[in-house]
């Protein structure tokens, strides 16, 4: 007996439909009654649609703590998908310990968690991740994002986090790549309702007003105090100021640009590890640039840069093999020294006078900076990513 | 040399196959772990036909496992192995009553990789049709009147927005 689509189990028929997307699965419905009445249960096909996108990096049916709709959660998780990996800071509105100017995002157990990467200053390559931003939805559908502005508390579970003292915050999407968070001021704890707090502040006011209109007949500007006061009263409540972050889309190098993405290392005369970011233009250079000062508003001079991103390969000449050769690594206290072998070179330059410098490119893909001015050579290593999450990482 | 284990299809046929190849469905790794594979497994819902091809499918994901395990990874960490998609592209090319043969196998048997590989083969072919025409491909009986049809499309539009 020849086998066809409507003879195969349901379980099965719904696992090939999650392979379809939505408008897809709509044309299948109209096919017969029957598959509309299977496309129509929100616990059959929704369900089984976010289990095939999403079921290997977070646990489906603890979201909204298992009471909302799948068809709810497929979009909710469609759009936060957006946010998995690297984003930068853009502009500074917060004081630099509550800001981080570059955070992580990835798929925790029932919410998207972003967390700060910062050098771990223990004088070796590692990176130290603290919990920033958790996003969730609520049992009632409603999304929920919270601060965590000490990053003290690794979430386990969304529902511990109404418990603690954390900022409750909207994350707008502003279209690709460009997020804007912002404190929910309406959601804080110890603010009464805005209804109760217009009405105490209407009386004081009131009050004030009378003694002032007693004091001096002539006292304007009754509406201007009591618009500065409300302002004021909401600055007061007010923890954090809102911040945008955009997102780092080439964090990884690859064969066509061995430079590109995230780096760490340590720099001359400095003894913490820095964080950089290497980007190629358009015209064909590139770019280094702290990672720190990225998100300061005004502009900063990049660690190198060079027009021309094309590497030259060994051998290379005496004089070049001599400026290699005289170096000094600038190495971690701890950790592994590995000698690298250099397939490549490129002149770079940087704002200092003189700025002229190289770049080596090693055999294993990572490269290390140096100028002619000193005799150091900063070796970087990648901020890489192993299955996910964040290698080398010392989690808060 | 690898321990061989005997496949037996349900219109009796049997298949040696090396152990790590039977490892790739979860059904006979666990028979394998439970010790009770000494007079060849039975299985009873799968055909000669069928079974020769989920035996193909594993057989060559361990080969390109193990080149891939041995050989030089690129050092961006790619493992991109175009050769077998292109190998797994050709292998589902086969007629639908088939296909849907190895799909309930491949559930049966558990081997992950191949459900989804037919699992996706199957939507592919739905992408992009009307109605009428995942009908014709599927043969699917139409039980609507056109009327019907329209208020079927419109609810469903709605709901997936």
């Amino acid at each position: 007996m020849a086998l066809a689509l409507c003879d195969i189990p349901e379980d099965l028929q719904l696992r090939i439909l999650s392979f379809l997307s939505p408008p897809e699965i709509c044309s299948f419905a109209c096919t017969s009654k029957r598959f509309a009445s299977l496309c129509r249960e929100d616990r059959k096909i929704w369900r089984v649609m976010c289990d095939q996108k999403w079921g290997k990096n977070t646990q489906i049916q603890k979201w909204g703590n298992g009471r909302i709709a799948y068809k709810l959660l497929y979009r909710t998780l469609n759009r936060l998908e957006d946010l998995i990996g690297f984003w930068r800071l853009c502009g500074r509105a917060n004081p630099a310990d509550s800001s981080p100017p570059l955070v992580f995002f990835e798929w925790g157990s029932s919410f998207v968690l972003g967390s700060r990467v910062l050098a771990t200053n223990d004088d070796t390559y590692r990176v130290r991740k603290t919990p920033f931003l958790v996003l969730g939805i609520s049992s009632e559908g409603r999304t929920e994002n919270f601060l965590d502005l000490d990053g003290n508390h690794v979430p386990v579970d969304l529902s511990e986090l109404e418990r603690a003292n954390l900022v409750p915050v909207d994350v707008n999407f502003m279209g690709s790549g460009h997020i804007m968070v912002e404190e929910n001021p309406c959601l804080s704890k110890g603010s009464s309702s805005s209804s109760g707090e217009d009405e105490e502040g209407r009386e004081d006011v009131v009050v004030t007003e009378m003694y002032t209109q007693l004091a001096n007949r002539t006292s304007p500007g009754g509406d201007r105090r009591r618009k500065r006061k409300k302002e004021k009263e909401r600055q007061a409540r007010i923890k954090w100021e809102p911040e945008h972050f955009i997102k780092v889309s080439d964090f990884s190098p690859t064969f066509a640009k061995p430079l590109q993405g995230l780096w760490k290392g340590f720099c001359e005369g400095r003894r913490n590890m820095e964080l950089y970011l290497v980007k190629y233009d358009e015209v064909g250079g590139v770019v280094c640039k702290k990672v720190e000062d990225l998100s300061l508003s005004r502009q900063t001079s990049p660690v190198f840069w060079t027009p021309n991103h094309v590497f030259m390969r060994s051998p290379f000449s005496v004089e070049e093999e001599m400026i290699l050769d005289s170096r000094i690594h600038i190495t971690p206290l701890h950790g592994e020294v590995h000698e690298q072998v250099v397939s490549g070179m490129l002149y770079m330059n940087s704002s200092y006078d003189p700025g002229e410098g190289r770049v080596w490119l090693y055999e294993n893909g990572t490269f290390g900076f140096g100028f002619l001015r000193d005799q150091f050579i900063t070796d970087l290593k990648r901020v890489a990513l192993e299955d996910g999450c964040l290698a080398d990482a010392l989690d808060a | 040399m690898s321990k061989k284990i005997i496949l037996i299809s349900s219109d009796g046929q049997s298949f040696e196959v090396d152990e790590a190849v039977a490892r790739e469905c979860g059904t006979i790794k666990n028979a394998i772990e439970d010790k009770c594979t000494d007079n060849g497994i039975p299985l009873a819902n799968v055909t000669s036909a069928t079974l020769a091809k989920v035996i193909e499918y594993c057989k060559k994901h361990v080969e390109a496992a193990a080149k891939a395990s041995a050989g030089d990874k690129d050092i961006y960490g790619s493992n991109e192995d175009i050769e077998l998609k292109t190998w797994d592209d050709d292998f589902v090319k086969v007629d639908q009553p088939l296909l849907f043969d190895i799909i309930l196998a491949a559930n049966y048997l558990d081997v992950p990789g191949l459900l989804d590989l037919t699992c996706q083969t199957v939507a592919d072919m739905m992408r992009g049709k009307t109605p009428d025409e995942i009908r014709t491909i599927f043969h699917i009986k139409k039980d609507y009147t056109p009327e019907e049809e329209a208020a079927v499309r419109e609810e469903n539009a709605w709901a997936f927005m």
